[in-house]
């Protein structure tokens, strides 16, 4: 069972409903933290979390997930389809 | 025949290059892009080359790549794998490569990155002693461990600590050898340095401080190390971590490029020669914050460095009618192992004008040292409080006066967010 969270996302006529985070695959490299400090946070463990899933809008919230090293960061739709990665 | 001619010509294919390229690409859609990589690999995850789900196999080798060669056709960025460029003719801006190709550019970006030292003590030509920087240095430790027994780390920095705790994860018999007193010193205090070193040993890991190597024996494959004091310690491989150097820099330094320890450039990463911008952990930037030139090596500061160069080349073009950005960014670096989650933030170095102010202690195993000068931070170090990265961040980058809240800020169970700018 992969160790993950999941973040419901209400942001007014954005495409993203979700966002996910891989908690195994989270390394604290924090750059999705230097694209959107509104979005993350990291815990004690050095593992990131969403603090606000509303914060960013969908390009920033795409050039954060892009910018991971490891992946963790996955997007989904309204639908439930995945955005990120593809 | 001329020579090839690209709008953008990029020097280097890491993170730091491979951003510029995709940021140039997001504000210039119709000039040309080359990207020239001495690896014969597109964009991979040099991080994750460290870390212990991939290292162990439990990530699947392929989740490395992160821009497929799908993203260089799409996005119509060149890519000239498996070559260096040897020669940099800057008056007439052409780049020659060590297969003689010949490309001319527009706006050159340098973007290397660094090579890993090596170790030059008698022995060190054996078959076994292994440096992780590239891909081929991460595959070939990752098929050492699948038959070694006994492996030993040099060095107390990132790759020791990480590579460490790998070994042993792998069932390694491990040893650490640090040439210090204690584990990151002096960026570190000796009371976070013990934790570390607690958190390691828990583990298994022995460490042997104040250690110099004399030789390393054995005799085609590296058999043992002895040290000055006469120990010897049976191993069969040897991982080193012990720093950085430039790569061959001669082409820059010839076209007259200002180089010290890095390419020194100002903060919009634009070095003394007109259309020449350098980024990631070659360049020796101009820092905003701390007002001097330094050189940072690691991925986020790569990246940002990454979109800020090739924002302020496409910006030098008038008709895009682009403003430059200057680079202030307060850099950080973190690792976990072992248990163990650690972070530097911003300037970190003891210097003695520094204020240090502690937060939490290695009883509650969960300590912090604030770096401040005059009247704001500058810096910090964490032992699992990663948790207060992004507040101390946000404290150095706006510039707060914290002259009035020494108390509260060596009281561990203060939020630090109180202070930040409403």
């Amino acid at each position: 069972m992969a160790n993950i969270k999941e973040y419901v996302r209400n942001k007014e006529g954005s495409n993203i409903g979700k966002i996910v985070i891989d908690r195994d695959l989270c390394i604290g490299a924090a750059s999705c933290i230097a694209v959107s400090g509104e979005t993350y946070e990291l815990d004690n463990e050095n593992k990131v979390v969403v603090i606000g899933a509303d914060a960013a809008d969908d390009a920033t919230l795409l050039m954060s997930a892009e910018s991971c090293p490891t992946k963790a960061i996955l997007l989904f739709d309204k639908a439930g389809n995945k955005v990120f990665p593809k | 025949m001329g020579p090839e001619k690209y709008k953008y010509l990029i020097i280097g294919g890491g993170v730091a290059g491979v951003t510029a390229a995709e940021t140039i690409r997001t504000k210039d859609e119709t000039s040309s892009i080359a990207v020239i990589n001495d690896e014969p690999y597109a964009l991979y995850s040099r991080v994750m080359l460290s870390k212990a789900n991939f290292f162990l196999g439990k990530i699947p080798f392929d989740e490395v790549w992160l821009k497929g060669e799908e993203w260089y056709k799409k996005n119509r960025v060149a890519f000239i794998g498996g070559r260096l460029v040897v020669f940099l003719d800057a008056k007439n801006k052409i780049a020659v490569l060590d297969d003689k190709r010949q490309i001319s550019y527009e706006k050159l970006l340098i973007s290397t990155g660094v090579r890993t030292r090596e170790w030059d003590v008698p022995g060190h030509d054996k078959k076994g002693i292994y440096y992780l920087r590239t891909l081929e240095d991460g595959k070939a430790i990752m098929a050492a461990i699948k038959s070694a027994k006994k492996a030993v780390t040099i060095g107390g920095g990132f790759i020791g600590f990480e590579m460490a705790d790998l070994l042993k994860l792998a069932g390694l018999d491990t040893t650490m050898l640090l040439r210090e007193n204690y584990f990151w010193e002096p960026t570190l205090d000796a009371a976070s340095g013990k934790m570390i070193e607690n958190a390691l040993e828990k583990t298994g890991i022995k460490i042997i401080k104040n250690a110099e190597v004399t030789e390393v024996l054995g005799d085609k494959n590296v058999e043992s190390v002895v040290l000055k004091d006469g120990t010897k310690i049976e191993c069969d491989m040897i991982v080193c971590g012990i720093g950085v150097i430039p790569p061959p820099l001669e082409f820059a330094r010839e076209a007259g490029v200002e180089i010290k320890c890095g390419i020194l450039t100002n903060e919009y990463l634009e070095t003394n020669v007109k259309d020449i911008w350098a980024a990631g952990d070659i360049a020796e930037y101009k820092d905003l914050l701390l007002e001097e030139n330094i050189q940072l090596g690691n991925w986020v500061n790569a990246r940002e460095q990454g979109r800020i160069s090739g924002l302020n080349m496409a910006a030098s073009c008038d008709e895009l009618g682009i403003k430059k950005e200057a680079f202030k960014f307060v850099s950080f670096y973190t690792t976990q192992g072992a248990g163990i989650s650690v972070a530097f933030i911003g300037d970190s170095r003891p210097f003695p004008d520094r204020q240090i102010i502690l937060r939490g202690s290695p009883d509650l195993n969960s300590y912090e040292r604030i770096l401040v000068v005059g009247k704001e931070l500058v810096g910090a170090t964490m032992i699992n409080r990663t948790s207060e990265l992004t507040s101390v961040a946000k404290l150095i980058q706006n510039n707060v006066d914290v002259s009035a809240y020494t108390s509260e800020l060596s009281n561990p169970d203060f939020d630090l967010k109180q202070l930040l700018p409403k």
